[in-house]
């Protein structure tokens, strides 16, 4: 496993769980995007070494399990990502700005119970 | 409702008929089976084997007489007409399957339906708050008894090899000791011993056919019957019989003590019963033949006379309208033969002759005194205690209902009530007469718990032995205790068991909204952040494999360069404020990650990420621009918590990563798929053929998500602002 590999992937989740956590959802669909990279990066790298591009019939290629696997998780996370931009933009539409409330639903539900 | 009652009654007499058949032809055991999950050893098996079958003849015959029983006991007119035959013959059924269950998983299933079938028979007059109070307490018991049940079931099973009762062989060890407490503490609440009795008085506000039917005979003596059936198997742990006879003798006192102090008829017999379950608890824990024989023979003495004793106590509350020995009197003229039929059931309860309960009760005190040691005289010295203090309550009870005192009003008898008590009764007496035919029900049940049990019989007249000598003694006691208390008026004890219960049902509910309040808080940012911290928590196991001997620096030096340029890039992402700033960024981080996918070996990547990274870019732009183009501030506390998460997160799946390297297994399929991909998929691209052929279905399910995501956005970008909404 490359360790320039492991960094990167080590750094891109850090940030993503960073931005995740914020209030502003376009820093959500950022920290998102990361952490999609990150593990599509872990994916590559838990597959083998680093090989010449997987078409026969060339000798010493790349394993190409994992990279079939990463162009899904790609694909996934591309769409994930477009969908999440979508919500952020209708909420400025609604709201003026991308800030998450906190759920009300789940608000009344934690009101219930003090009073409980 | 009477019909209804009639017509239910003729289910369970017809299983009792057939089990008497089978008791005399004593033809071989009937089993059936039916597999519910092959491989994972679920089914539901039964075998009618002797004791089966003499429980089988209990739970129907009782049950037979308890409907026609309550067609007499219930007005015509009395309201939820059509639901309580119907759950009570739920509940038959649901015992029946316990009885005859002969795999541990059968048994486990039919033990919790009694206990919700129970629920619903004690809580039947739920209209009553404290009705409803006493239902639920008797649920929680139970049904806590019963999860208890199943963990010790599980660990059995696994212990043993397999869920066939009779297949299971004797177990030893620590896992064994675990199950044999857990199995223990699950008969224990089932069967109401001390200090899981709290329920069982409560559960009298059930009516009077239900407590005679789930309270005497069948439902309580569940857990006898597991002790029984589980005694063999547990036969090597010592803590089996420590705890058994703990709780044995604990409720054989506490619950003679209880029955003293009550003043309600149906509570005397109640707490009666916890007594008697204690004894019959303490002798199946013991073990040697001679005390399971006295056992078995309690149990079926017991259950004819206690149910008779039920249905009378409830003619009576029927007829005078009050349980209540203060306010009962002279009933014993009034009611001649509900007076005849408690007289021979109390007698055969006391264990005097010549009623089949003296048999029995004979037999237990022959059995103590068949003991060694210290085991001797702590068991001995129980049974002869509880057994005065029985006799005393017995006694007590007798007189208080049916002796002299303030005349009561007597309504006229009702016929359907009458015979099934009557017939108990006569059971009762004829099972002394008839001692070689009980013998021959109950030997047989005994000898298949223990085959040494086969030369015992039950015995009409033992002549001058010891244990006749002590049996004597118990009565002449037990009268005088009895008589002197039924004088005097005794203030009902405080029913703190059963309050510190309940407390403790109230504290778990008013617990768990305040646990949801705390846990289900309602913002995202600490969901989130609650997650990334599970994550990085399920990481920890990995630590202890950490190694490096499969890391290098790496594959390509341009990696390096990438990787650092990748990572500063994205901690600049987390730290720029201008919007743009941030969709730069990624963008940034995307490109580098082509990069590497490049440097992996892998141009189908680079060109997809490519393309997505353009797009997303632009959408960023477009989705956002309109914002205003600072993300607002945030500082304190909650950015350096992030902070700390976002590190411990990276590290910890970086970690995670170089555990997993350090042990590969296997080689890549590199060479497998090549070939497959040339010769069966006819495409030189191995990724490319991956895809649309080797998981051509996944690809489709991909495409349906990028085409239900299209739809999802057109929908969302079609939001109007509110003011041109309306």
């Amino acid at each position: 496993m490359s360790a320039a590999l492991l960094l990167a992937i080590g750094g891109l989740t850090s940030a993503g769980i960073y931005l995740i956590t914020a209030r502003s959802l376009s820093r959500i669909i950022l920290g998102f995007s990361l952490l999609g990279h990150a593990a599509v990066l872990a994916l590559m790298a838990s597959g083998g070494p680093a090989g010449e591009a997987p078409i026969a019939p060339t000798d010493g290629i790349a394993n190409p399990l994992p990279q079939a696997l990463s162009l899904t998780a790609i694909v996934i996370s591309f769409g994930l990502t477009l969908f999440l931009l979508a919500l952020a933009a209708r909420q400025r539409t609604l709201t003026g700005d991308d800030l998450v409330e906190d759920d009300i639903e789940d608000r009344r539900v934690a009101a219930a119970g003090d009073d409980a | 409702m009477r019909v209804a009652l009639l017509v239910a009654a003729i289910a369970p007499a017809l299983a009792a008929a057939w089990a008497v058949g089978q008791l005399l032809n004593e033809t071989t055991t009937t089993s059936a089976s039916y597999t519910w999950v092959d491989g994972l050893d679920l089914g539901f098996h039964f075998a009618a084997n002797e004791l089966g079958l003499l429980m089988m003849l209990l739970v129907s015959g009782i049950g037979a007489g308890v409907f026609v029983y309550a067609s007499g006991y219930f007005s015509p007119t009395a309201a939820a007409a059509t639901r309580f035959p119907a759950t009570l013959l739920a509940f038959s059924t649901s015992m029946l399957g316990l009885v005859l269950a002969d795999s541990i998983w059968t048994l486990f299933i039919f033990w919790e339906f009694t206990t919700v079938t129970s629920f619903l028979l004690v809580g039947h007059k739920h209209q009553d708050p404290t009705v409803r109070a006493a239902a639920r307490r008797a649920l929680m018991i139970t049904g806590g008894g019963g999860l208890a049940l199943l963990a010790g079931l599980i660990i059995l099973g696994n212990e043993a090899g397999t869920s066939t009762i009779s297949e299971l062989t004797p177990v030893s060890g620590t896992a064994a000791t675990v199950a044999a407490v857990l199995v223990m503490i699950g008969a224990a609440t089932k069967s109401a011993q001390f200090p899981f009795h709290v329920w069982l008085p409560g559960a009298m506000a059930a009516p009077t056919p239900v407590s005679a039917y789930l309270h005497s005979a069948t439902m309580v003596k569940a857990g006898v019957l597991l002790v029984a059936v589980l005694g063999t198997v547990f036969a090597d742990v010592t803590w089996w019989k420590t705890l058994g006879l703990a709780f044995g003798i604990a409720s054989m006192f506490w619950g003679a003590i209880g029955a003293l102090r009550q003043r309600d008829g149906k509570l005397i017999l109640a707490w009666g019963t916890v007594s008697q379950l204690g004894l019959l608890i303490t002798l199946l824990s013991l073990g040697t033949a001679k005390a399971t024989f006295a056992a078995i023979s309690l149990l079926f003495a017991h259950a004819l006379f206690k149910a008779a004793l039920f249905l009378i106590i409830g003619e009576v509350d029927i007829r005078t309208g009050t349980r209540n020995i203060d306010e009962l009197g002279g009933l014993s003229r009034r009611m001649p033969v509900a007076f005849a039929v408690a007289l021979a059931a109390g007698v055969s309860m006391m264990g005097a002759p010549p009623l089949l309960g003296f048999m029995a009760k004979e037999a237990a005190i022959e059995a103590a005194l068949g003991l060694a040691g210290t085991e001797r005289i702590v068991v001995a010295g129980a049974i002869i205690g509880a057994s005065i203090l029985t006799v005393g309550y017995t006694v007590r009870f007798l007189i208080g209902v049916f002796g002299p005192g303030p005349d009561t009003a007597v309504a006229p008898r009702r016929l359907a009530m009458t015979i099934p008590a009557v017939v108990l009764a006569a059971l009762s007496v004829a099972g002394y007469f008839g001692a070689g035919i009980v013998t021959n029900i109950v030997g047989p049940a005994a000898t298949q718990l223990n085959a040494k049990a086969d030369v015992y019989e039950l015995i009409r007249w033992p002549g001058l032995k010891t244990a006749f000598v002590i049996s004597v003694g118990i009565l002449i006691a037990g009268c005088a205790l009895g008589t002197i208390l039924a004088r005097r008026s005794m203030t009902e004890p405080a029913t703190i068991g059963a309050e510190s219960a309940d407390r403790a049902i109230d504290g778990v509910l008013d617990f768990a909204p305040k646990l949801t309040a705390a846990v289900q808080h309602g913002s995202l940012p600490v969901y989130l952040a609650t997650m990334a911290t599970a994550v990085t928590v399920a990481a920890l196991p990995f630590l202890g494999e950490l190694s490096f001997d499969h890391v290098v620096l790496w594959d390509h030096p341009v990696q390096g360069v990438l990787a650092v340029a990748i990572v500063a890039a994205a901690i600049a992402g987390g730290f720029v404020t201008s919007r743009l700033g941030a969709a730069l960024t990624l963008g940034a981080v995307g490109t580098g990650i082509s990069g590497l996918f490049i440097a992996q070996g892998a141009p189908d990547l680079a060109l997809t990420q490519l393309l997505v990274e353009t797009v997303i870019v632009v959408g960023f732009v477009i989705g956002l621009g309109h914002l205003a183009h600072r993300f607002p501030e945030s500082t304190g506390a909650w950015t350096t918590t992030r902070g700390v998460l976002a590190v411990t997160g990276g590290v910890a799946v970086v970690a995670a990563l170089v555990a997993s390297s350090a042990s590969p297994t296997g080689t890549a399929p590199i060479d497998e798929l090549t070939t497959a991909s040339v010769d069966e998929g006819g495409g030189n691209n191995v990724v490319n053929v991956i895809l649309t052929d080797m998981r051509a279905l996944d690809t489709l399910g991909e495409v349906v998500v990028l085409a239900t995501v299209a739809i999802g956005i057109l929908a969302l970008a079609r939001t109007r602002t509110p003011e041109t909404a309306s």
